[in-house]
């Protein structure tokens, strides 16, 4: 597999949380299909000049998820089930929640914001129907 | 459960009324990478000195793979110290040779991946190599031990940017396979990329051991603006999850421990005009930690 990650260790979210969002926004773009086999964590881990136990716990959250399949001795792949389609609308959702909570951390009103999504849906959303 | 391969509890070394290091106590799991931090004087080398064996501790114990330290430790277990320890006269393959004839685990053919690695010639005598070459052969040697204990005193002092980022796939490729490794840097980015836990001293004692990411999650700044002067913060300001706040005017910063989202709220019910939370990474919080008044 070709290296499609890019971590940030001198950042202040933590690696793993990093890896995690990008390995379910490779799977939501198509990048990494279900089935698909993930390098392992020692080969992850040297790819990107990480610890070995930040990669683990992120393959073992993505199990938990329901996002990969991990089987001893056979190693981890992307999941085919539909739990793998909802974690990876989490990427969608958090992103999205960052979005509100910065319009009122600003001091928006509800009704401001609500403004300001609703906007913001029709440009994208026109944009792709032309 | 199997003990950690590096286990250091109440470790404490006085010179006199001085002292050096002063109740450490953190463990090193199988497969674990934990850099220690400290500014300069903090503790740090007397406690590697410690863990081999060079001085003596007046208290504490220090047990690698479960077994207090002794000669037949050093079969699994490698040290580089800062300064390079090498044989003026000898070459880098009499080294080599000497290291072969000495631990039963040495794999030739690692010493030459290892020396290409780190673009070292193998006739070159070890006088005649400068500083960051010296650092490269001592880790040549200490990572063709195939050693299941690595410490690491400033591993990449005097290598240039390529070759430290070798020594960090180095320290990475031994922990994934088993082994644990632990190393000062003054360089905390490296302890960021490479480590999964770190150790932070200051004046001999250990201010921060943790899991990097832990700390990252629950360490943040939250920052607020009020219309007016920030307002009574009540018992808030007592709460031990916070570790500082700081007030100018409409400011308000406070500095998290933990639960990072549960004081946000608290801060929230305040009615602050804007607030948000600011991520802070290794460095800032270190910086924190040595700084700070508290202990």
């Amino acid at each position: 597999m070709p290296t499609i990650f890019t971590v940030d260790p001198r950042s202040g979210v933590p690696l793993y949380l990093q890896l995690t969002e990008q390995i379910k926004r490779a799977i939501a773009l198509g990048t990494l299909v279900p089935g698909e086999q993930l390098p392992t964590v020692k080969a992850l881990a040297l790819e990107l000049t990480v610890n070995p136990n930040t990669v683990a716990r992120v393959y073992r959250e993505l199990e938990r998820d329901g996002v990969i399949d991990t089987s001893p001795g056979r190693g981890s792949f992307v999941s085919a089930g539909p739990e793998a389609r909802r974690a990876v609308a989490d990427v969608a959702r958090s992103a999205f929640e960052g979005a509100v909570r910065e319009a009122k951390s600003l001091g928006l009103s509800r009704e401001e914001t609500h403004e300001l999504m609703m906007r913001t849906i029709a440009r994208w959303y026109e944009m792709e129907n032309k | 459960m199997t003990a950690p391969l590096i286990a250091l509890n109440g470790l404490t070394k006085r010179y006199g009324s001085f002292t050096a290091v002063d109740g450490v106590t953190f463990d090193v799991p199988e497969g674990s990478i934990c850099g220690l931090l400290g500014p300069n004087g903090a503790g740090k080398t007397t406690t590697f000195k410690c863990m081999l064996g060079f001085v003596k501790p007046s208290a504490g114990t220090i047990a690698i793979a479960g077994a207090p330290v002794t000669p037949a430790t050093f079969e699994s277990l490698a040290y580089v110290p800062e300064r390079a320890s090498l044989y003026d006269n000898l070459t880098i393959a009499d080294h080599l040779a000497l290291y072969r004839r000495s631990y039963k685990h040495f794999d030739a053919a690692r010493a030459d991946e290892l020396l290409a690695l780190f673009s070292l010639e193998a006739k070159q005598k070890a006088r005649h190599l400068s500083k960051g070459m010296r650092t490269a052969a001592a880790l040549v040697l200490a990572f063709s031990m195939r050693p299941r204990v690595l410490i690491l005193d400033e591993p990449s002092s005097g290598l240039d940017p390529i070759h430290q980022r070798h020594v960090l796939d180095l320290m990475i490729e031994a922990a994934a396979n088993g082994a644990a490794v632990l190393f000062s840097s003054h360089q905390v980015g490296q302890v960021e990329r490479a480590a999964d836990s770190v150790a932070i001293m200051k004046r001999g004692k250990l201010i921060v051991s943790s899991v990097i990411d832990d700390l990252k999650s629950g360490e943040k700044i939250i920052e607020a603006v009020f219309a007016g002067p920030v307002p009574d913060l009540g018992d808030l300001a007592r709460d031990p999850r916070i570790l500082r706040t700081e007030q100018t005017g409409s400011l308000l910063r406070v500095v998290t421990r933990d639960e990072n989202d549960a004081i946000a709220q608290r801060i929230f019910t305040l009615h602050p005009k804007s607030i948000r939370t600011i991520d802070l990474n290794l460095e800032e919080i270190f910086m924190n930690a040595v700084s700070g008044d508290q202990q």
